[in-house]
């Protein structure tokens, strides 16, 4: 037994003293030499491809410059907050982001315009914007998160607004591919799929750690398995209920595919009990028959997974031609812009930029390449379940390990249906794919994340529990004790 | 061969080097952090931090690192001993039974409350939960790793 009196006093909080961070300067510089070292390949091959005159420059040295000096500025703000917050994640996003740029700056620019205040921005510039506001979201989270308070006392508001967005999205949706996900508001368009990922974690979180000590008791045995009271298995059903119902009316299999799974895994981290998995699986497995007997998105998808050749022009086209870039790829890939060859004078993957940037990762930098930025998702997912591991209660914890997940599972279930390990579906990869929806949610995630590693956080407060008193003072005698 | 090509191939090469040189930095930083944590000893599976405690012993702000078993109550023999008019003398043992921890009172005379809520013989308890003995009140939380 070790008590040491006082010294762990939480210091006064509101004082603002920066701290350093020499582990996150170092990584920082790391990244930014990496990223001039790719930015100067690309331009190099791309010239040399064009015919162009020889030189070292950089692709686009202003955007590649735009991007480090955002980086910079976020870790200045870290420092100047003094949070003692971890220091990898942040330049292991800005490695990820800056081979996203690195990728849009070499697609083909006219994937997708806009035009604003009279000027013409192409896929790149756009894709530079929201990666500014990710980083942005990224600090600003970092910085002002100081109490979790707001997430924990208000879960099931947020559990509305969660299922608000989805409501809205099937009232109002616009439908892409076949699947109903983006909400149209004036000159923006958003898919509210990637918001609702983060409040389920922050509903689930606030659920499980509030009835864990109910989870955990077993009123019922069923030959090996244990169970809980029926009751506290009706979220379970709820949960499958709305993965099923999102397949259904949003046809979004990979939203559904990725809901299930955190959830999954937070009620095994929070209970660690194998039946809820088992009974989940289950589940799973039923409603997949289900979805497979009467839809035809979800049959396509899994004939197209099963044998793409079948029909390599038509339905499997995509994946036959993902299949083809990897090929192509080999181990070391053909370079950064020495990709993606046309097919009759077109892209052979229209959703590259979205769905298929890890095969155009694959294709350009080889297996090497693609094994070093799955390396790169374990750090975060390594990372935020350190996070998860030295939290103070239980909430933030599974608040930390939700969120991880969330990233982590996401990025598998993109990388996995690229490669044909599993059947495909639309999600993106994080903090490479287009699409500010993506980068702004996945932003929050890692802000949160940033915040919550704070040792000197705010300490949680004491849980309340439902229809009983708050503490009161002892009513005993005066004196009392043996 | 050209010496463009062979300066593009090297550059590339070297853009891929620098993705597992990147990786390599993280993976030292993590080799680091585990030998320092090797080289720290807490063998505590939970803490106890006093939150509450105006007029009697411990003070607030102390922080208690938890074995399997810790008893609490005002006699010198218990893991952590509180000197408060209202504690009895073997007041509630907090015990880790292999996945969760449950907290026990003892017949004590005032009670012990989790949440402002009275116990009675065993219960469990969840990191971050209150717990009262006597006018002492610990907050419970996970051990910091």
């Amino acid at each position: 037994m070790t008590a040491s009196s006082g010294a762990q006093m939480r210091g006064a909080a509101g004082r603002i003293r920066p701290h350093a961070r020499p582990r996150e300067t170092g990584l920082l510089i790391l990244v930014a030499v990496v990223l001039v070292v790719g930015s100067i390949s690309l331009g190099a091959t791309q010239r040399q491809l064009a015919g162009q005159k020889l030189s070292w420059l950089p692709a686009d040295a202003g955007q590649l410059v735009i991007y480090l000096g955002a980086l910079v500025a976020a870790h200045l703000a870290l420092i100047v907050a003094g949070r003692r917050s971890d220091q990898v994640l942040l330049p292991t996003i800005g490695l990820l982001g800056g081979i996203s740029l690195l990728l849009m700056e070499r697609l083909p620019q006219s994937l997708v315009t806009q035009s604003l205040a009279g000027r013409d921005f192409g896929l790149a510039s756009i894709q530079l914007g929201w990666l500014l506001l990710a980083i942005a979201v990224i600090a600003i989270a970092a910085v002002a998160v100081r109490s979790d308070a707001w997430l924990r006392r208000y879960k099931y508001t947020w559990a509305a607004a969660g299922i608000a967005l989805l409501l809205l999205t099937f009232l109002f949706g616009d439908e892409v591919n076949g699947a109903l996900l983006t909400i149209q508001v004036g000159p923006f368009s958003g898919q509210p799929t990637e918001l609702i990922k983060v409040i389920l974690v922050i509903f689930l979180a606030g659920y499980l750690s509030e009835f864990r000590p109910l989870l955990v008791t077993e009123s019922m045995r069923l030959g090996p398995l244990r169970l809980p009271p029926l009751q506290y298995l009706l979220p379970m059903l709820a949960m499958w209920a709305m993965a099923l119902g999102i397949v259904v009316i949003q046809r979004d299999l990979g939203a559904a595919l990725l809901f299930f799974a955190v959830f999954l895994a937070l009620v095994y981290i929070a209970t660690a009990r194998a039946s809820y998995v088992l009974i989940g699986l289950v589940l799973f497995v039923a409603g997949s028959v289900i979805a497979y007997e009467l839809f035809g998105t979800v049959r396509d998808r899994v004939d197209i997974w099963l044998d793409p050749f079948a029909d390599a022009s038509g339905k499997g086209y995509q994946v036959v031609q993902s299949l083809y870039a990897f090929g192509r790829g080999g181990i070391i890939g053909t370079g950064l812009g020495a990709g993606l060859p046309l097919v009759a004078g077109r892209l052979p993957i229209p959703a590259i930029h979205t769905d298929f940037p890890f095969a155009a990762l694959g294709e350009e930098l080889g297996l090497i390449g693609v094994v070093a930025i799955l390396g790169l998702y374990l750090i975060v997912i390594e990372r935020g379940l350190r996070v998860a591991a030295s939290a103070a209660d239980d909430f933030r914890a599974l608040l930390a390990a939700g969120l991880t997940l969330v990233v982590g599972v996401q990025a598998f279930i993109i990388a996995a249906g690229n490669l044909k390990l599993i059947p495909l579906t639309g999600v993106t990869l994080p903090f490479i794919s287009y699409g500010g929806s993506s980068l702004l949610a996945n932003g929050v995630v890692v802000g949160l994340l940033l915040a919550l590693s704070d040792r000197g956080v705010e300490p949680p407060p004491p849980p309340r529990v439902a229809g009983r008193r708050r503490p009161r003072l002892l009513g005993g005698p005066a004196g009392a004790g043996r | 061969m050209d010496p463009y090509v062979v300066a593009i191939w090297i550059v590339r090469i070297a853009f891929l080097g620098g993705l597992y040189l990147f990786m390599f930095g993280v993976a030292r930083l993590l080799l680091r952090d585990l030998r320092a944590a090797a080289r720290d000893p807490k063998g505590a599976l939970a803490r106890l931090v006093v939150v509450g405690s105006d007029v009697s012993e411990p003070p607030r702000g102390t922080v208690f690192g938890l074995d399997a078993v810790a008893t609490i109550g005002r006699d010198v023999n218990n893991s952590i001993v509180v000197e408060d008019d209202f504690a009895s003398t073997e007041h509630a043992v907090l015990t880790f039974r292999g996945r969760a921890w449950y907290v026990e009172d003892l017949a004590s005379t005032n009670g012990t409350f989790v949440n402002g809520q009275r116990i009675d013989a065993l219960n469990a308890i969840a990191y971050g939960d209150e717990l009262q003995v006597g006018r002492v009140r610990f907050r419970f939380e996970r051990a910091r790793r």
